[in-house]
C-alpha cells in the first residue's frame, strides 16, 4: 500500500514543491534541477514507457487480426507499417553514399555517373568539371543497400576512376535525405498526416454551417459577428460602405421594433424616420465609404475580435489558470488523489 | 491535521520566512517577491476553503449540464448496448489537463462498471496509458466488478497527432459508439474527432482548458465543459467535500482577482493622471 499511495504522492509532493520554489531560488544547482534535468527524467521515463506502448499496438492489432474482428484488414495494415519502420529505423541503415574520389577526364567514369544521376553524358561532364581540382564528387541519392553502392563503385573502379562508400550514421541516417526511412517519412507518412490536416478544411465547413444556423438569439448574433469579421478581413470588405450597413441597421432595428410592438403604423413611422436619417446623413456628409467608422466592415470587424472577442477570451484564460493552479495545488498537497486511482 | 495544529504550523512556517527575509534573504530572487507573495495567497485560500468544507460547511455547488451528462451518455450507451469512447487528450502526463482527464476517466469508468458497458481509451501517449489503466483498474475494483476491467480496455495507438486522430477517427467509424467523451489537452485534432463523432450520432461531451479548440467542441459537442468547469469535473462528480471546497476557492480567487483588475485599471488611470506616483501594475508584472 505504501509503494501504491503515499510514495507516488511523497514524489508528486516533493518534485512539485522543488519545481514550484525553485524560481525563487537562485541557486544553480536547483535551478538546472528545475529547467534541465526534471525535464530530462521525464523524457527518460517516457522514452521507456514507449517500449510498453509499441508493444501494446502490436498485441492489440495482432489479437484483430487472429481473431478476424471488424476491419481487421486495418489492423494487417498497421502492423505491416509498424514492422517496416522498425526495419527502416533499426535495421536497414538504408543510407549508403557513393564519393568518387577520382574521375579525371574518363569518359567511362561520366557514363557510369551519367546512369546514376539521371543526366546525360554532356551534363554530366559539365558538373564533373565544374568539382574543384583535389575535392571528390559525391552522387547525389544514397544508396538502399551497400550492395548496390559496390556495385557502382565496382562499374567506377572499372571505367578508370577510384570511389569509396561512405554509410551514413546510425541514427543520424533517418535524418538522411535518400535513407529508407527518410523516404517513408517524406512520401508516406507526411502526405498522409497531411491528408488529415486537410479534412479539417471540410469539418470546419460543416461546423460552422451547423453553428451559424439561426436557432435562438446567441446563433443569431454568431452568425452577425462571424459574417463581419468573415467580411471585413477581405479586401471585398474594405469596398463595402458604411452607410450599406446603416441601412441593414436600420432594417434589422425596424424589424425588432416590428416584432416587439407589432404595431404597422409604428413599424412605418420607425421605416421612413431610419431610412430619411441615414439618407440625409449621407447627402450632408457627402457618402464616405469609411464613414462613420463604427458602420466600416474593416474597423467593425477590428472591433468585435479586439474587444468582446478578447474580453470573452481573457475572462476564459483567467478561469483556466486559476483551475490549473488550483489543480495542481491539490495534486502537489495530496488532497486529489483520484489520478493514483484512489 | 487539526485547526489549532495547521494554524501553529502555518504561522511558524510565516515568521521562520520572515526571520529569514529579515536578515537578508540570502537566494531568494527579490524581483519575484510579489509573484512568491501571490502564490502564497492563493494556496491559502485554496488550503482554507478545503479545511473549511471538511469540517463539514454547506457548499453550494451549481449545477453543470455537462457533468450531470456524463451519467446519461453511460446509460445511454448501456439501453443501445453500444460502448463508451473516453479519448484523454493527446498530451503526455506532465500536462495538467491530461492529468485532470485521467481523473475524469476514473469517474467514468465506475459508472461503466456500475452499468456493465463497455469502456474504450485510446491513448497517445505510454505514460498515460498505464495512468489511465491504473484509474481504471482501481474504479472498476472499487465499483466490485474487477471480472469486467481488462487490461485493453485502455490501449496504446500513436504519439503523432494525426495518426492519433486517424486512429480514434476508425475506432468510431467501426465500432460506432453511444457516447464519445474528449478530456484534456487538444490541438487541431479536436474538429476532427468531433465531427467524426457527430457524423455516427454519438452522444459528445467534451472537457478541454486549451482556449483555441474550445470553439470547435462547442460546436460539434453536445455538451462542453469549458476551462475551469472541466478542472471542477473531479470535485462535481466524486462530490468530496475537500474537493468541492478547492472550487470555492477558486470562486474566492475569481472575486480577488476581479478586485485587482478594477483596482489595477484605477491605480493606473490615477498614475497616468500624474495623481499617484506609484505604478501598481509595473510593480504586479512578473519580473
Amino acid at each position: 500500500m505504501f509503494m501504491k499511495r503515499q510514495l507516488p504522492i511523497a514524489i508528486a509532493a516533493t518534485i512539485g514543491f522543488l519545481t514550484l520554489f525553485g524560481w525563487f531560488v537562485e541557486e544553480p544547482s536547483i535551478k538546472s534541477f528545475v529547467d534541465d534535468d526534471a525535464t530530462q527524467w521525464f523524457d527518460i521515463l517516457a522514452s521507456f514507457a514507449m517500449f510498453l506502448g509499441a508493444l501494446n499496438l502490436l498485441k492489440m492489432q495482432a489479437m484483430k487480426v487472429i481473431r478476424q474482428s471488424r476491419g481487421w484488414q486495418y489492423a494487417a495494415l498497421a502492423i505491416a507499417g509498424f514492422s517496416f519502420s522498425f526495419i527502416a529505423g533499426f535495421v536497414m541503415l538504408g543510407a549508403y553514399n557513393v564519393e568518387v574520389t577520382e574521375f579525371g577526364g574518363s569518359t567511362g567514369v561520366a557514363t557510369v555517373l551519367a546512369n546514376e544521376i539521371n543526366q546525360d553524358l554532356q551534363s554530366t561532364r559539365n558538373i564533373l568539371s565544374a568539382v574543384p581540382a583535389g575535392d571528390a564528387y559525391i552522387i547525389d541519392s544514397p544508396y538502399f543497400t551497400e550492395g548496390g553502392a559496390e556495385s557502382v563503385v565496382e562499374q567506377i573502379v572499372a571505367a578508370g576512376g577510384t570511389a569509396e562508400i561512405h554509410p551514413a550514421e546510425w541514427g543520424a541516417h533517418i535524418a538522411t535525405r535518400g535513407s529508407l526511412f527518410n523516404w517513408m517519412f517524406r512520401f508516406i507518412f507526411t502526405p498522409l498526416s497531411a491528408t488529415m490536416f486537410a479534412l479539417l478544411a471540410f469539418f470546419v465547413a460543416s461546423a460552422s454551417y451547423r453553428a451559424f444556423k439561426i436557432r435562438n438569439f446567441e446563433a443569431t448574433l454568431l452568425l452577425i459577428s462571424g459574417i463581419i469579421i468573415m467580411l471585413g478581413r477581405v479586401p471585398i470588405g474594405g469596398h463595402i460602405s458604411a452607410w450599406f450597413i446603416m441601412y441593414i441597421v436600420v432594417l434589422s432595428l425596424v424589424a425588432g421594433v416590428n416584432t416587439w410592438l407589432k404595431n404597422r403604423t409604428y413599424t412605418l413611422v420607425a421605416l421612413v424616420v431610419g431610412l430619411l436619417g441615414v439618407t440625409i446623413a449621407g447627402f450632408i456628409t457627402g457618402w464616405p465609404v469609411d464613414q462613420p467608422s463604427i458602420f466600416f466592415l474593416p474597423v467593425l470587424q477590428d472591433w468585435i475580435y479586439n474587444n468582446p472577442n478578447v474580453a470573452g477570451a481573457r475572462a476564459i484564460m483567467i478561469g483556466i489558470g486559476l483551475g490549473i493552479f488550483a489543480s495542481s495545488i491539490r495534486y502537489i498537497l495530496g488532497i486529489e488523489k483520484s489520478y493514483i486511482g484512489e | 491535521m487539526k485547526d489549532k495544529q495547521f494554524w501553529s504550523v502555518a504561522g511558524i512556517i510565516f515568521v521562520l520566512f520572515m526571520i529569514y527575509w529579515v536578515a537578508g534573504h540570502p537566494f531568494f530572487v527579490a524581483e519575484r517577491a510579489v509573484m512568491f507573495w501571490a502564490i502564497m495567497i492563493v494556496s491559502g485560500i485554496l488550503i482554507y476553503s478545503t479545511r473549511m468544507a471538511k469540517r463539514g460547511e454547506e457548499i453550494f455547488l451549481r449545477s453543470i449540464p455537462g457533468l450531470k451528462a456524463v451519467e446519461e451518455a453511460v446509460g445511454r450507451s448501456t439501453e443501445m448496448g453500444k460502448p463508451v469512447l473516453y479519448v484523454p487528450g493527446i498530451m503526455d502526463m506532465d500536462q495538467v489537463e491530461t492529468v485532470a482527464g485521467v481523473v475524469v476517466l476514473g469517474h467514468v469508468a465506475k459508472m461503466t462498471a456500475r452499468y456493465e458497458t463497455s469502456l474504450n481509451v485510446p491513448v497517445s501517449r505510454a505514460i498515460v496509458m498505464k495512468a489511465a489503466r491504473e484509474s481504471c483498474r482501481e474504479s472498476y475494483l472499487i465499483e466490485g466488478r474487477p471480472d469486467l476491467f481488462h487490461d485493453d480496455m485502455v490501449h496504446y495507438l500513436t504519439d503523432d497527432q494525426f495518426a492519433y486522430a486517424a486512429g480514434v477517427n476508425g475506432i468510431m467509424i467501426r465500432e460506432e459508439p453511444a457516447a464519445c467523451l474528449y478530456m484534456g489537452k487538444f490541438y487541431a485534432e479536436s474538429l476532427l474527432l468531433a465531427e467524426t463523432g457527430n457524423s455516427i450520432g454519438a452522444i459528445q461531451i467534451a472537457g478541454t482548458a486549451s482556449p483555441s479548440q474550445i470553439p470547435f467542441f462547442v460546436t460539434a459537442c453536445d455538451y462542453t465543459l469549458i476551462g475551469e468547469e472541466f478542472f471542477a469535473a473531479s470535485a462535481y462528480l466524486s462530490q468530496e467535500p475537500e474537493l468541492i471546497g478547492g472550487v470555492k476557492g477558486q470562486d474566492y480567487l475569481k472575486i480577488l482577482a476581479i478586485s485587482v483588475i478594477l483596482l489595477g485599471t484605477l491605480f493606473n488611470y490615477f498614475h497616468e493622471l500624474n495623481l499617484i506616483s506609484w505604478d501598481l501594475l509595473g510593480f504586479l508584472t512578473v519580473q
